[in-house]
């Protein structure tokens, strides 16, 4: 579904490049780690896949179209689906509201279906107060699984998610991990997951490491 | 339309951010509503003065014709003494300029002098000592007959400049009117009342100086009273004010003699709209004997309310302009600092593959929300700021108004006739006129009074408001817009 064809980066000077000759393939129904060292470029390479950089080598292709004559905001709008650390909600909305947002953003097939909603959200362990409260008075585990469930009602089938556990304790993280695992096999999308916790990336179906420039499958 | 949704969420969740906001955008409203308040309420007395001060064109002899005549026929025959001779205005040639268009009304003024008989009049001792010790004085000047109760023959006192200026007014009966036509009915000055004890219903007699001689009793209808001003422009050699009456027209022919029937002195007609002033002067032109009469025009009333109008709407636009950009600026600032702030959501609605643009129009439809409550509450204070203002500019602007119309239209008097009739203007037309009552101070008197500003906060106003303060909105967002149209998702969301 999702390709990556010589993919190259670096910041200021090509000498420097984080990576350089990526080759990869993400495909629908499976789950991927991402794992390697503090500032190795995860983030960076990730991203890219969200269409929120581009490439300085290479291109990425979704479902065989370059990305970038998709056009970033469309492929964003369209295709991708990102989960950040910091949950990144609407900070001035309930969970009910940041979901029907992004539904509307997104054309979701859902658009404007506040039942769907809410059993969305409900399902992610969400009481009907909550889901109308500010967003901000959730734990950050909670916003989390708003982050998530946001993810899980729009039609993007690439979801990428950079360190979602990184802010949550062990029982957090293991239901979140669980939710993305659940995307990706019952919603049947393309999950990629940064990570530096081994126990998430155990979950997940296949595990990249970046390292030294490079990415190689791990066992 | 999503964000328009969203506008409203963020605007209710930040209660104390729209707060400020509105509150700042309150004060730029204001402004701008106080400015364009003034300058309305200036545009709207202008046009009332057109209808109100009204212009005049005066329909009399051509005394420059007459003049010319006189020294012409002087040069060629030695033997005869030279003699001014002037027709009268007749009656028909006025009907037919009445029916002109933008002619709203005539008024024929006929003026002539009689002894009062059996009553006294009044003597004023500052006036020249030739009035002598009280009752029965030889009159004014000598060069007519003249008596000494000046009467002022009018079609309608209504229509009398002093009358419509309300430097004159009718304090008990009525005024004379078209119907009092071919009557001896008469309206006198309150001072001439009190010193006879007359009231209205009463009978005087006056005996006329001139033609017939003869006594002719009058019925008193009514009593009007002059006030000071009035006799401010009294020339030496005249009457008190107070002795002057006004009669229907017809009988101050009748006391001037059988020829004069169906004549008037001049023949004052208002024009609707004094802009047209000038066109109801060539079209009237067009109808009467020029060689023996002539059209004078006076628009001067007008043009000093325009002009002092045209200074308080040009401040007003000043005020409108300058707040406006003011305002500009200042909610350009706040929303580039607001915009700073949200960054962050900006970089969300970006990573969820929203369009710049309608980012941009998020916001703008923010500061629309705030606009409008602002706009409200403006509409309140509005009124307020507005009549302070104009009263500050209107108080300035017509103290220097009415200096200079005041000198203007005394400037037009000659020493000569004392205080005019009921005519308005320089132009005196006949040679054997006596002051008349009601002098013509009314210009100055007019234009203290249509240059009041009727502040009122109407729909339209706030409509125009609301297309200044969408303007406002407008171009500081798009001022302010830049820092979102190259701001990178990435690093607002990664760093
Ligand atoms: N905007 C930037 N300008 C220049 N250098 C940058 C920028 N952002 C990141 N870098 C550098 O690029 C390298 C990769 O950063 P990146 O955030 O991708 O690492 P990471 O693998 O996600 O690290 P971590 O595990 O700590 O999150 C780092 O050395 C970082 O210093
Ligand atoms: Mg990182």
């Amino acid at each position: 579904m999702l390709k990556v064809n010589d993919l190259g980066y670096w910041y200021d000077r090509q000498e420097n490049s984080l990576f350089e000759h990526v080759n990869l393939n993400f495909e629908a129904g499976t789950s991927y780690a991402i794992v390697g060292q503090s500032g190795s470029g995860k983030t960076t390479f990730l991203s890219l896949l969200a269409g929120l950089d581009k490439p300085r080598a290479g291109q990425i292709e979704m479902n065989g179209e370059p990305i970038n004559k998709i056009g970033l905001t469309a492929y964003r709008k369209s295709h991708v689906a990102i989960v950040f650390q910091s949950y990144n909600l609407l900070t001035y909305m309930s969970p009910l509201n940041n979901l029907l947002t992004a539904m509307a953003i997104t054309d979701s097939e859902h658009r404007g279906d506040k039942q769907y909603a809410m059993e969305m959200l409900r399902k992610l362990g969400l009481s009907d107060d909550q889901m109308t409260k500010n967003v901000q008075r959730l734990s950050g585990g909670q916003q989390q699984r708003v982050a998530i469930a946001r993810t899980m009602v729009c039609d993007a089938k690439l979801v990428v998610a950079d360190e979602p556990t990184g802010n949550l304790d062990e029982e957090n993280t293991r239901e979140v991990i669980e939710l993305f695992q659940k995307i990706a096999h019952e919603q049947h999308k393309c999950v990629i997951i940064v990570t530096h916790e081994p126990d998430v990336a155990a979950v997940c179906d296949h595990s990249y490491r970046l390292a030294k420039h490079e990415f190689s499958l791990e066992a | 339309m999503n964000f328009f949704k969203r506008a409203w969420l963020n605007l209710t969740a930040k209660k104390g951010r729209s707060i400020l906001l509105v509150l700042v955008t309150s004060a730029i409203m204001l402004f701008v509503l106080a400015g364009l308040l003034i300058r309305n309420a200036a545009d709207t007395a202008t046009s009332n003065a057109k209808k109100s001060v009204g212009a005049t064109v005066t329909l009399s002899a051509n005394r420059e014709a007459a003049f010319k005549k006189m020294r012409s026929s002087t040069s060629t025959s030695k033997s005869s003494r030279p003699k001014l001779t002037t027709s009268p205005v007749k009656l028909s040639d006025a009907n037919k300029i009445a029916k002109l268009s933008n002619v709203a009304s005539y008024n024929a003024t006929v003026s002539t002098s009689a002894n009062a008989k059996g009553f006294d009049t009044i003597s004023t001792s500052s006036s020249s000592s030739s009035t002598g010790g009280g009752m029965k004085s030889m009159g004014g000047s000598s060069s007519s007959g003249s008596g000494d109760i000046a009467i002022s023959g009018v079609t309608a006192t209504s229509s009398v400049s002093s009358f419509e200026s309300k430097s004159s007014k009718i304090t008990k009966g009525r005024g004379i009117t078209a119907s009092d036509e071919g009557t001896n009915n008469v309206v006198i000055e309150s001072e001439l009342a009190k010193e006879d004890s007359l009231s209205v219903g009463d009978t005087i007699k006056l005996k006329a100086t001139t033609g017939t001689k003869k006594t002719y009793t009058m019925k008193i209808v009514g009593i009007y009273k002059a006030s000071s001003s009035a006799s401010t422009q009294q020339g030496p050699g005249a009457t008190d004010p107070s002795n002057s009456v006004y009669t229907s027209y017809t009988f101050a022919n009748t006391v001037k003699g059988s020829k004069y029937k169906n004549t008037a002195d001049s023949v004052t007609f208002t024009i609707s709209d004094p802009a047209k002033v000038s066109s109801v002067k060539t079209a009237g032109n067009k109808l009467i004997s020029t060689s023996k009469y002539s059209l004078s025009t006076d628009d001067s009333s007008y043009q000093t309310v325009k002009a002092s109008m045209n200074n308080v709407k040009s401040f007003a636009d000043k005020i409108v302009w300058l707040v406006a950009i003011a305002g500009t600026i200042i909610l350009a600032l706040i929303v580039i600092l607001m915009i700073r702030e949200r960054r962050y959501e900006i970089g969300v609605l970006l990573s969820l593959g929203e369009s710049r643009w309608k980012i941009v129009a998020q916001f703008f439809v923010e500061m629309v929300m705030v606009l409008v409550v602002s706009i409200v509450i403006a509409g309140f204070g509005g009124k307020f700021v507005g009549n302070q203002l104009g009263q500050q500019l209107v108080s300035q602007q017509t103290t220097t108004a009415t200096t200079s119309s005041t000198t203007s239209t005394q400037g037009g008097q000659p020493g000569g006739g004392g205080a005019p009739g009921g005519t308005t203007g320089g132009s005196k037309p006949s040679g054997n006129m006596q002051g008349g009552p009601g002098s013509s101070s009314s210009s100055s008197a007019a234009s203290q009074k249509q240059t009041d500003l009727d502040i009122n906060v109407t729909v339209m106003d706030l409509v125009e408001l609301g297309g200044f303060g969408l303007a406002i909105m407008f171009l500081s967002i798009m001022l302010a817009s830049g820092g979102i149209l190259r701001l990178q998702p990435k690093k607002v969301l990664i760093d």
